[in-house]
This record gives C-alpha cells, structure tokens and sequence, in this order.
C-alpha cells in the first residue's frame, strides 16, 4: 500500500494554495481517469483522494465515497422442485439498471453517520439502492440478487475505510475485482455535517479494454461475420499445427 | 498465469485452460469424440458464464478434431464418402435443432431441456455402448467366430450406395437420417456429437470400429465449423482467447490420444467410452436430482 502516499503529497501540495481562495467544503480526486483492461487484467485498485474545509473525523465531518458501475438488466431464478425429484428454474424476477460494480466506503460505517432517510435517498448501502423488479414478488429475490452479487465481489459496503490524515485529508482505496464490467463509472464523494449531506462532488472513470482484448472485442461486436469465420480458421490451423508439430510415426 | 478474456469479460488461469484442454484432446484423440460434452460443463465448472462455454467449446472442438482428423486421415481411417452424406444430413439436422432452440427459450426452458438432453442422450448411449462391448469382449473369451458381415433391416432401402472404405453397401437413407439426428441434437446440447455419431455408426450403420472415428471427426469439424459461425454471428458468444488456449493443451492431447488409440482394441476402447459417457450423465443427472446449494442464480436479462 505504497500508492496512495503520492496522492496524499499531491493533494498535500494543493492545500496551501487552495486555503487562501474562497474556502470549498470539499475537493476530491481519483488517481487516475481510465482503468485499462490488458489481456493480463487481473483487476486494479482506484484510490480517491481529497480534503475537507472542516476537519473531518470522530466528532466533526464525515466523508462518504460511492462508486457505481455502467447498469444492466439482471434475471433472479429461483430453483423448485417439480414431481418431487427434479430441480429447475422455477419463478423469476427481472431487475432493471442493476450496477455492474458497487462499492461504498465511508469514514465510519455508513449507517451510524446518515439519517436512515438521507441513506435512502442519496443510495448510500446496498440496501438503499433502488432495484425496482417485474416478475415474481418477495424480497427473497432481492436479498438473493444483493448475496451473489456481494460474493462475486462486485458489489461491497465498507470493505475499507475512508481513511483521515492530518484531519482534513482523506483517501479510500477501491478494488475492482478481474470480472469488473468495462464501461462508464461514477464516483460520488459525499460530505456529511451534522447528519445531513452538506458537500457533494461526483467525478467519474473509465473501465476500458485496450490492446489486443479491446480489437478482439471490437470485431466481435462490429464485425462478427468476419470474426467468427476467423475463429474457424484460426482453430483450424492451430490443430493442423498441432498435428504437425506432434507428428508421431 | 492469469489471462482476461475479452469476450467472457473475466480472468481466467491459463495453465488450467490448457490442462482442461490436454485432457479433452487426449480423450478426442482416443474416442474420435470432440469432447464438447465434457468440456462445456467443465468450462461452466470453472466459472465461464454459459453462453460463453457452449460457444467457445464448439470451436475448440472444432480445432481439436482437425487435428485428430488429420492423425486418423493419415493412418487411412476416414471414409470421406461416408463423411459427405452425414454431413449433408448434419448441416440440414443443425438448421433445425437451431429452430427447436429457439422455441425452448420461448417457452423458458433452456436449462432444464439441456440437461435433460445430457442426461438421457449420455445414459442411453453410454448404457448400450458398455453392454455391447461387454458383450463383445466375452464373445472374443470364448473364442466364437463372429459374422464377418450382420444385416440389419437398414440395408433393405433403396438408393443404394457403395462405401469401399466401410466396406457397406447400404441404402443413403440411414447415414442422412443418423446425420439429421445428430445435427439436431449437437445444436440443442452445444456439442460436436461425436459420443453419439460413433456409437449410431457403429449398431446403427454398421461400420467397422477402425473407419468410424476418423469418419465421425469428418462430421464434427464441418458441424462445429457451422455451430461457431451461428453463435459468433447471432450471439457474439465465441471467445477466441478461450479457444486458443483450450487448443494449446488440446491438439497435443489429441495426437498422444490418436497413438494410444491406435493401439487398444475396438471392444475396450468403446467400454472406456461408454463408461466416461456414463460417468458425465450420472454426475448431471446427480445435479438435477440433489437439492441447490443455492436456490437462486443470477444472470444477464436477454
């Protein structure tokens, strides 16, 4: 955890200069825009960085950091047993703009610094995401939706704190697991006073594929005639080279 | 070694997917079988979304058949006569088991119809290939002579035709109709078909053991040449990244496969067959049967 350190010393070295203007109760950053996607991505971590006009900490402001994924419509099935012997897919509820990644870190854990109400309504928690579902009813389907996603890591709350140094400034590191989807992210960095939200900054990323995996994805998606004929040939010849190369009389 | 794959949008040890692939070769190389129906649970297995693993397992089939096809081509084992009328049946069989498919997504049933599929295709086939060869091993103790030459009811059809390879002379009716059937179900299962192509020519057809599975990778390679083009064109499902390193560990699997092949008997190597065909559809049925660990999934909305 080396990282972050060169952002605190940046933002260190913005502070002064910042202080003699007009006082802004928050200024927050990311260490970097776009987060490339190699053949060899084995996930990244995001740091957000920033500093507070007030100090922050136990008894003064509170920090909350929100990072949501591009959304996508999402199918819960629930399995039932019919004739007393097989397991299908039974009922199913649709989930529409459900985050592709979700992650919440906050000074303290998110619940002891907001009014339940406020919670809900700036989606702080994934309890207070707003996941509107058709089909089959029950929170069951929600709860199961908010367990496999939280498994497959896409989505945490308050998996790592917001961290304070030197009272005004701030830092929270963001893993993003391999199956991260790519697409455009939003960042929100809330300031809470007094229980109420008094600052908010939203910046945003990029998850980009780049090299060899984005033209991959690319012919696939604009061209896919050509690619799939390529994947014939491609695996074609490599078993005709393999045959070659491990020719055995 | 990690790698991302682009299309499955995930990271993926390497050195697996080339062990999986060494060992789905092997056994492609010594059945004349593609290996899909092992290699596309075993890619869900291992975290691949479906989709993906049903796609990209049809062209690493596709890959490693080629490269059995050409060890058995070279030890003179393909009967491309024979081949050509499967397939015809082939292309026009795949066409329309891509139709049924469609009409189970209709109806919501995808999953449940597969692994149906799996498991009473794979049970059937596995069941009549142990006792048949069994049977023939026994036979072979007893040292009884057996007809060089049987004749089933298959042979009394018109349109006759001359296989010299197969050493037949039937009818073209059975080979198209065993090629539809298997088109069919290789489009609804995802597979090449070459576990239930070897055992149809051989009871079925009645091919010598030595031609059919150089015969059955003849079919497989244009069916899952087929079935890759389908899928990457509707679905853009097709992982090439997957496929080239299932492929690495495949083609060499397959030529030591072909090798070992070469020198088991017909009657064991279709006891081993059918036994591995067993073994899958227990283990399937076995997940059908057995209550969820987890009784919801997730998955992307279509």
């Amino acid at each position: 955890m080396t990282a972050p350190w060169w952002w605190l010393l940046l933002a260190l070295a913005l502070a002064p200069a910042r202080a003699a203007a007009a006082e802004p109760p928050l200024v927050a950053a990311l260490s970097q825009g776009v987060v490339e996607v190699t053949t060899g991505f084995t996930g990244a971590t995001l740091t957000v960085f920033g500093s507070t006009g007030e100090p922050i900490g136990p008894g003064g402001d509170e920090v909350v950091i929100l990072v949501r994924g591009p959304t996508r419509p999402i199918v819960v099935r629930r399995k039932v047993q019919v004739a007393g012997l097989l397991w299908v897919n039974g009922p199913s509820a649709r989930f529409e703009h459900v985050p592709g990644f979700y992650a919440l870190a906050a000074t303290r854990p998110a619940w002891q610094i907001l009014p339940e109400q406020e919670r809900m309504r700036h989606g702080v928690g994934l309890d207070a995401l707003p996941l509107e579902s058709r089909g089959a009813r029950g929170p069951a389907f929600r709860a199961a939706l908010l367990a496999l996603e939280t498994e497959r890591g896409l989505w945490s709350e308050d998996a790592t704190p917001v961290e304070i140094r030197g009272n005004r400034l701030f830092h929270a590191t963001i893993a993003l697991p391999a199956t991260v989807p790519t697409g455009e992210y939003r960042v929100e960095v809330l300031l809470v006073r007094a229980r109420q939200v008094a600052a908010r900054e939203e910046l945003g990323f990029w998850v980009n594929r780049v090299g060899a995996a984005d033209r991959i994805a690319t012919v696939a998606e604009v061209q896919p005639l050509v690619y799939g004929l390529a994947c014939v040939l491609l695996a074609a010849l490599a078993g005709w080279l393999g045959s070659v190369l491990f020719r055995r009389s | 070694m990690q790698v991302y794959l682009p299309i499955a949008e995930m990271s993926v040890d390497a050195l697996l997917l080339v062990s999986i692939g060494f060992a789905v070769g092997w056994l492609s190389g010594l059945f004349g079988v593609g290996g899909g129906f092992l290699l596309t649970p075993l890619l869900i297995l291992i975290g691949i979304p479906s989709p993906v693993a049903v796609a990209s397992g049809a062209n690493q089939t596709l890959g490693a058949s080629v490269s059995g096809l050409i060890a058995q081509w070279r030890r003179g084992n393909v009967d491309a006569k024979m081949g050509t009328v499967l397939l015809v049946g082939g292309l026009l069989g795949s066409a329309a088991g891509v139709q049924l498919f469609g009409l189970l997504r209709r109806i919501g049933q995808v999953d449940l119809a597969v692994a149906l599929f799996y498991v009473v295709v794979l049970g059937t086939v596995g069941t009549l290939m142990v006792m048949e060869s069994v049977r023939a091993i026994l036979r072979r103790r007893q040292a009884v002579r057996r007809r060089l030459h049987e004749h089933l009811w298959a042979h009394g059809l018109p349109f006759k035709m001359r296989f010299r390879k197969s050493r037949l002379y039937i009818s073209v009716i059975p080979p198209l109709l065993v090629g539809f059937a298997v088109g069919v179900l290789s489009a609804v299962m995802g597979v090449g078909g070459g576990f239930m192509l070897v055992p149809a020519m051989i009871y079925f057809l009645g091919m010598p053991t030595a031609v059919v599975i150089g015969t059955s990778l003849f079919q497989v390679v244009f069916v899952t040449a087929n079935v890759t083009l389908l899928q990457a064109v509707q679905l853009g499902t097709v992982d090439i990244v997957l496929t080239m390193l299932l492929l690495l560990g495949a083609v060499a699997g397959a030529q030591f496969g072909a090798a070992m092949g070469a020198r088991l008997r017909g009657e064991e190597t279709r006891a081993l067959l059918g036994l591995l065909v067993l073994a899958v559809a227990a283990s399937l049925l076995w997940d059908l049967v057995r209550p969820p660990e987890r009784p919801f999934s997730i998955g992307p909305a279509l």
